[in-house]
């Protein structure tokens, strides 16, 4: 079979010249983004060669492992400690159903950290799997660009082995940054949070984003005291305000303490645990703090600066809309691009990369409508824009229906939690352009809100949708008043 | 002019039956009062039909503009818009009591009373035994195997629906419709007599759904025979087996839920025989015997099976059209004792409508809410409207797990359309690598080749809610491309559609 590569826009034969390069791939980072792509590349017949730091559930600058941040410490992780941290939740909800449970009901991390581990590390041979079987080969060390078309890889026995390859891509995804404070390496970050020896009785987080906001609910579910300070008014900023607010109650209903418009000063060792102090001249003691304040693209060791390639100010690889770099044979994909930083959009990018360069047909990944997930106890799921962003784009009138009210299990459990649900309607159109649910099952909910976005439904299409009953899904499609319009002319900025 | 500027700044209330009230603004007596004669001449639409017919009819004073009987989802919706579109509106009901006779029922009717929600309180319920052995992977321990004292999940749930129906009272209430307690019944295609007393209306709904009887057990079985192959079975029969009861489920067919995707029928029935419920195929009952030891023994063509504290029939329900007095109006039912209706839900008789239930065209609570919707529009908002039955999903709370679909089956689509494109999945989800439980997932989607639509069939946790989102992007004309097109949201189950 002839291989068809494309370069700079034109298909050519290139039998002969293909001979000068040991691969016609070379993926630096075997995470979602590198193994997406290498696999799909060769499928499309590409010889492909990937690189991958060896192995530990926490990273550094010399380990990583097959299957990235997503499989080894990220999402999958994450997604098993909120399933264990839900049942806390529920055990107790179970009372008001008839169950009598007895109240001395154990929790045991350490039986749930070696499962965690089990299932890591057997999705971890499940990955390299999928690399051999495609015919990819790997290679165990750090990759690093000498030249336009040329890598290094530094194995573990510090032998450097070099390969030419036709396109090189960049998929070193991203790390957990640490803030200049005194006593910030007293702190934890993600990586060691998914894998505590002991479970802490206190634990304080620092940060709004959804990591900060997920392990603040994880270490809650599991019974620990929990302190969450951020910076900005209410957490995870850039979502919606209002959807910001609701997952602000729920955090605190649920019995976490948040400090808004917090940040860390110093930390201290002290005899009872580690003292932290803020800004707000507040001293908080816990056996564990967790910095969660942002990530940072890893792009220090690959040698871009010598090659040339551009970062920009966030130190993240700058693309053009096929994934490419300023350097014609070198193309990057994922969190190491900062573009958004979610696991099924770095497969996007690497779907659509492999299908440009090795299928014959550049393909730009689409961005517009991503849904997201926010798995917080309960959990918020958004697809489209926000309310806010929906008024600073849109040309007309938004209309904003919205819907809020106790979950039928809560009327029997007794839990006070209400679930919110949202839509924002364009008035000219029609059209739903932003969709957000906070309750038990947002993000199985608005999957498939997602994709009737992704349709261009409109409302009237919403609301002749029969709904399924009883379901909490079914609120979508059964919102018939307005709760407010917003007139094109006014735009009130946010600052929360 | 009097009719337009008539203050419509009614809020609609979404989702009564498990929201707080939201206070509506009432219409005022006196202004309906005055607007009846305009009125009268306005909604000329549906009475002028029947006019042109039979002659010019004088205008008469009817006590209401509609009178509905029964208050059930169909009727209360119906109701409800009714006045919010300027009709002064009666409904009557029979007194409320969780257990359904001949003389009780209760606003909300049977959705709200003695079925979707009540059972999916029981389901809740019985999910937890489930949770609790999932648990254990995932790292808790509890010291004694949890139990399950079954008057308190009853008595819950039945303060649970008395708020409801409370609420359901409340919201006619607030819209300004004459509740009224008691058994009603047609006179002529103008009055209803309930419990003796007269009422006079321009038009007669009704809407009193079928005769089911509810459950209300004062304890739960220990074994238990489930007789039948549809929703209710199965998901009864999840209940009780998670409850620990032993069940056993006796079907007619080869195979549970005729009429839905046969992969689904397989996957299902797999599911919940691993789960320990034992089926009976192919066997019908004969006869139901009494043993010494009070037990009950259960005679079919199969042969017998003994020791079930309890018998249940989950069979084929029947419309509750007894003592309503229509065969002497000339209402024409089928055979079964179901209303029929033309597409506007208007029966044989000019002046008197049928929704929900009664008129067995699909038992379930939304379409009986849109039913009651779409009539109110056409008889009191000169929108004649009718309802569209296409792409309804609906779901089945089998236990572990539930079943969604939205669309036609994999047979039909072969027969309707011929070529079709059948993308399947089945596989252990996260959690369960780590319970060790022996769930599995199924997924279905059907790509019919010419026209791209895609009818989806979902059986696993959570399918009910996953599927309404799909719903909705059906009526949008949901093709494949659209679909792929979608990211999805990481982790979960959905992502591998």
């Amino acid at each position: 079979m002839a291989r068809k590569m494309l370069i700079d826009g034109e298909v050519s034969q290139t039998n002969a010249e293909e001979n000068h390069y040991d691969f016609d791939l070379f993926v630096i980072g075997a995470g979602s983004g590198g193994v997406r792509a290498a696999r799909f590349s060769a499928n499309y017949g590409a010889k492909v060669g990937i690189c991958e730091l060896p192995f530990n559930p926490i990273s550094s600058d010399v380990e990583g492992g097959i299957g990235g941040t997503c499989v080894l410490r990220g999402c999958v992780p994450k997604k098993i400690l909120v399933y264990a941290a839900t049942y806390g939740g529920e055990l107790e909800d179970s009372r008001n159903f008839g169950w009598e449970l007895n109240e001395k009901i154990d929790f045991n991390w350490k039986k749930l950290l070696h499962k965690k581990t089990e299932e890591i590390l057997r999705l971890n041979g499940i990955y390299k799997r999928l690399l051999t079987n495609a015919g990819v080969k790997i290679f165990e060390g750090a990759g690093k660009i000498v030249g336009p078309n040329e890598v290094e890889v530094t194995q573990l026995d510090g032998t450097k082995l070099s390969y030419t390859a036709k396109h090189v891509l960049i998929a070193t995804g991203s790390r957990a940054q640490r803030p200049d404070i005194p006593g910030q390496e007293l702190a934890i970050t993600s990586d060691e949070a998914l894998s505590l020896e002991e479970l802490p009785k206190r634990a304080l987080i620092v940060g709004g984003g959804y990591i900060s906001v997920e392990f603040a609910s994880i270490w809650r579910g599991m019974g620990l005291t929990v302190d969450l300070c951020f910076r900005k008014e209410l957490p995870l900023r850039g979502f919606d305000d209002e959807m910001r607010a609701v997952v602000a109650r729920n955090l605190e209903g649920r019995g976490i303490n948040l400090h808004p418009r917090t940040c860390l000063t110093q930390l201290v060792k002290t005899e009872d645990g580690i003292k932290v102090t803020t800004d707000q001249g507040e001293e908080l003691t816990a056996d564990v703090v967790l910095l969660a304040i942002g990530r940072a693209p890893n792009t220090k060791r690959l040698n871009l600066e010598a090659v040339g390639v551009e970062l920009d100010q966030a130190g993240a690889v700058k693309v053009d809309e096929y994934s490419r770099t300023n350097i014609p044979s070198i193309w990057a994909v994922g969190d190491v691009t900062n573009r958004m930083n979610l696991t099924p959009v770095a497969l996007m990018e690497a779907t659509c990369f492999a299908k440009t360069v090795f299928g014959g047909k550049p393909t730009k990944p689409d961005y517009k409508d991503v849904p997201v997930a926010v798995f917080s106890i309960p959990p918020l799921s958004v697809v489209g824009l926000s309310e806010e962003e929906a008024i600073d784009q849109a040309n007309g009138d938004i209309s904003v229906f919205t819907s809020t009210f106790n979950p039928m299990k809560n009327t029997i459990s007794g839990r006070q939690e209400k679930t919110v649900m949202k839509l924002v309607v364009d008035a000219g159109t029609d059209k739903v352009i932003g969709a957000s649910m906070c309750g038990p099952d947002a993000p199985e909910v608005i999957q498939g809100i997602a994709v009737a976005v992704k349709c261009g439904a409109t409302k009237e299409q919403f609301d002749s949708t029969v709904g399924i009953h009883p379901s909490a899904a079914e609120e979508f499609v059964t919102m018939r008043s307005v709760t407010r319009r917003i007139a094109a002319s006014s735009k009130p900025k946010t600052n929360l | 002019m009097v009719y337009k500027k008539f203050p419509f700044s009614i809020s609609l209330s979404s989702s009564h039956y498990i929201s707080d009230p939201k206070i509506l603004t009432s219409l005022s007596l006196q202004h309906r009062r005055s607007l009846t004669p305009y009125h009268s001449r306005r909604r000329g639409f549906a009475v002028a039909r029947g006019d042109s017919e039979n002659g010019a009819e004088p205008i008469r004073h009817y006590d209401f503009d509609l009178f509905t009987i029964g208050a059930g989802s169909g009727g209360v919706r119906a109701s409800h818009f009714a006045t919010n579109f300027g009709a002064s509106v009666a409904i009557c009901e029979l007194p409320f009591s969780t257990i359904s006779f001949e003389t009780t029922e209760g606003v909300g009717g049977m959705c709200v009373i003695r079925g979707c929600v009540p059972n999916k309180l029981l389901v809740y319920a019985s999910k937890y035994s489930y949770e609790f052995e999932e648990s254990h992977g995932f790292g808790w321990k509890y010291e004694a195997e949890p139990k399950h004292d079954w008057s308190t999940l009853i008595a819950n749930k039945n303060a649970g629906l008395q708020q409801l129906t409370g609420i359901y009272e409340n919201t006619l209430k607030n819209a300004g419709v004459t509740l009224i307690e008691g058994h009603g019944k047609i006179v002529d295609p103008h009055t209803v007599d309930v419990d003796g007393k007269l009422y006079s209306a321009r038009q007669i709904l009704v809407s009193v759904g079928d005769s089911e009887a509810a459950l209300d057990l004062p304890s739960k079985p220990t074994k238990i025979a489930i007789i039948g192959g549809g929703y209710i079975a199965v998901e009864f029969a999840g209940i009780f087996n998670g409850l620990a009861s032993e069940v056993h489920i006796f079907i007619r067919q080869k195979k549970v839920l005729r009429g839905f995707d046969e992969e689904i029928r397989d996957f299902v029935g797999e599911q919940m025989s691993l789960r320990g419920i034992e089926f009976h195929t192919e066997e019908s009952p004969q006869a139901i015997n009494k043993s010494a030891d009070g037990s009950l023994s259960l005679k079919t063509n199969k042969g017998t099976v003994e020791g079930f504290s309890h018998v249940m029939f989950a069979t084929r329900r029947r419309p509750n059209t007894k003592n309503l007095g229509l065969e002497t109006d000339g209402v024409k039912m089928s055979k079964n004792g179901a209303i029929e209706v033309d597409e506007y839900s208007r029966t044989s008789v000019p002046s008197i409508w049928a929704v929900g239930d009664v008129t067995d065209r699909l038992y379930l609570t939304p379409v009986a809410l849109t039913e009651g919707m779409a009539l109110a529009k056409t008889l009191f908002k000169n929108e004649p409207t009718k309802r569209d039955y296409r792409t309804v999903p609906s779901a089945v709370f089998s236990s572990q797990p539930p079943i969604g679909q939205v669309g036609i089956t994999e047979e039909q689509a072969i027969q309707e359309y011929g070529d079709v494109d059948i993308f399947t999945a089945n596989f252990k989800p996260l959690k369960a690598t780590l319970s060790g439980l022996p769930d599995r997932i199924f997924m279905k989607l059907i790509v019919c080749a010419k026209t791209s639509k895609v009818p989806l069939h979902l059986c696993e946790e959570d399918s009910p809610e996953i599927v309404q989102g799909f719903a909705v992007a059906l009526k949008a004309g949901l093709t494949k491309v659209d679909f792929d097109a979608t990211v999805g949201i990481h982790p979960q189950q959905l992502r591998s559609l």
